[in-house]
């Protein structure tokens, strides 16, 4: 047998298990009376799923928790069957999981994809590049008639998910499957890094908008428009970018191109 | 060419959950190693607490991904990943496992077993050469813990391994635990092991705690070190003389003093065995190294 015939056999053996091919199975792995190969072949089954399962959990504890020790399992060996791991790094391994649950939805429990959309976005938030805010004071350092052509760039660490569910409050809930089923109805929420740690808060609908539309990078005209339907569109696109400023959200201001700094 | 021992005495695998502690406590330990694949991202804490050891004691990165053995080749993200973290860390030893761990794209997050036969000695060796000459440095395989042999064996694994460091012209970490994990699953004596390992090819030791599963021991890194494998260190010493060594703590992980506690026997181990009067009946000729 080739190194890759044997490779082969044996990636076959670990996802089917030492029943899948019990002939080559004896015929490659030499096993002992009190240890035969099969079963020693199925500890690195065993193994295999299991350490990708641990992985999930360790991305997706809130769900784990909520969907409870067997489902969780049988949910992780579905998706792992549709999403081999394809990144060296174990930790990604769940990056498909919120698409996964929304084409096999859980009838009792609509919000499970937004539940899970929230912690992937909060794993990748974790990982994400450092980058120094810009400071407080950077819009007001803008010239007045730079203004509506300048544009914002958001800092790495941050995500803003839009969710059909109250993720947040299936984020928080109590454990197992006692808990409700999560407030329907549109929500938006960011995530972002406060120095090393992870946080998540609801945005209203039109502060979403508007930081979609910064994210996308449009020029700030745009981000402050989202705001029209307010009693004062241009303090409460003022006082939200001063938040975004606050928080750490925005990595730099840019004057259009030819604009005095 | 050979290996350069770095001479970096004693050291723990730096776990996410020591983080906090390790920095504020800055443990009597003399250096540390963390997990490749666990610092590869953009940024966040766990890159930034590594650049902050980093600043005080040297590092080893440890891969588990590359599954050198592989049939398919090493893919040009995992190298460019393992190089741009090597640029930004400058470890004092980079390793990883003689194992496969790749097939049809997949990444299988396991260090599964090779055969030692010829083609796969020709092939492992080609692939190491590969990684060092990308990284432009040598490279630390690994002995895996196994648990089933393949039917078809050219050599012993030490022989292999030895090989495959001759070949491409590696250094050895030669796991302790691994070596007795395996000695006892596959039914070998652990000294015909420690006795064909070439002394001036091993850049590094690991010990680890295991799990006995009844009919078989598990690799678990989740308790302490067993007793058979204290005595097997001492073996190993015997045969290598000064050799960094680093205490591996992966699961259920302990408070740091446990582990910390676990060096420091090891040191002491060390100690004890390598004084001058100790070392001199013990101390064989040296395995010569191959130009
Ligand atoms: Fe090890």
């Amino acid at each position: 047998m080739t190194l890759a015939e044997s490779q082969a056999l044996l990636h076959a053996l670990l996802e089917g298990g030492p029943a899948a091919d019990p002939e080559r199975l004896e015929a490659c792995f030499a096993g002992t009376p009190e240890l035969p190969a099969a079963e020693r072949v199925g500890i690195y089954a065993g193994m295999f799923l299991s350490r990708q399962v641990d992985a999930l959990r360790a991305s997706f504890p809130r769900l784990a928790a909520l969907l409870g020790e067997e489902r969780f399992e049988a949910l992780c060996g579905d998706y792992l069957a549709a999403h081999p791991s394809e990144h060296h790094d174990i930790g990604r391994l769940g990056r498909r999981l919120p698409a996964f649950l929304r084409l096999h939805p859980d009838p009792g429990r609509p919000e499970l994809p937004d539940l899970a959309e929230l912690e992937r976005a909060r794993d990748e938030v974790f990982f994400e590049a450092e980058a120094a805010p810009a400071p407080r004071e950077a819009l007001a350092a803008l010239p007045p008639e730079a203004f509506a052509a300048a544009r914002l760039r958001m800092v790495p660490a941050l995500r803003l998910l839009a969710l059909a569910h109250d993720a947040a409050a299936a984020w928080r809930g109590p454990e197992g499957d006692g808990s409700p089923p999560a407030r329907a109805g549109p929500v938006a929420l960011a995530v972002w890094r406060t120095g090393f740690e992870v946080v998540h808060g609801p945005l209203d609908a039109d502060e979403g908008a508007a930081l979609a539309s910064a994210l996308a990078g449009e020029p700030l005209a745009a981000v402050c428009a989202a705001f029209e339907g307010r009693d004062d569109p241009g303090g409460a696109a003022a006082s939200a970018l001063a938040s975004w400023l606050a928080e750490g959200w925005i990595a730099a201001v840019e004057p259009p191109p030819g604009a005095g700094a | 060419m050979a290996l350069r021992r770095v001479d970096l005495g004693h050291g723990i695998g730096l776990r996410t959950a020591h983080f906090g502690r390790f920095l504020a406590e800055r443990p009597p330990v003399a250096w540390v190693e963390g997990i490749s694949e666990n610092f590869m991202a953009a940024g966040g804490r766990p890159l930034a607490v590594l650049e902050k050891v980093r600043r005080d004691v040297p590092v080893a990165l440890h891969g588990v991904s590359l599954g050198v053995g592989s049939v398919e080749p090493i893919p040009e993200r995992y190298l460019d990943d393992l190089e741009r973290l090597v640029r930004r860390i400058e470890p004092a030893l980079v390793t990883d496992h003689l194992c496969w761990g790749r097939h049809r794209g997949r990444y299988l997050h396991d260090l599964l077993p090779l055969p030692c036969t010829e083609e796969a000695l020709a092939h492992v060796a080609a692939r190491v050469r590969q990684v060092q000459d990308r990284l432009g440095r040598q490279i630390l395989l690994e002995n895996p813990s196994t648990y089933v042999a393949y039917r078809e064996a050219d050599m012993p694994e030490w022989e292999f391994l030895a090989e495959v460091a001759r070949r491409a012209d590696c250094g050895i970490l030669l796991d302790v635990n691994n070596v007795h994990v395996s000695a006892h699953n596959l039914g070998f004596d652990p000294l015909d092991y420690l006795d064909g390992i070439p002394a001036a090819r091993v850049g590094q030791l690991h010990l680890a705690g295991h799990a006995d599963r009844g009919r078989y021991l598990l690799d678990t890194h989740d308790a302490p070190v067993a007793g058979a494998v204290w005595a097997l260190y001492g073996e190993a010493l015997r045969r290598l003389g000064r050799v960094p060594t680093l205490v591996e703590w992966d699961d259920r992980i302990p408070p740091l003093e446990v582990v910390v506690a676990e060096s420091r026997k090891a040191a002491a181990i060390e100690e004890e065995l390598l004084r001058p009067a100790a070392v001199a009946p013990a101390a064989g000729p040296r395995e010569a190294v191959a130009p």
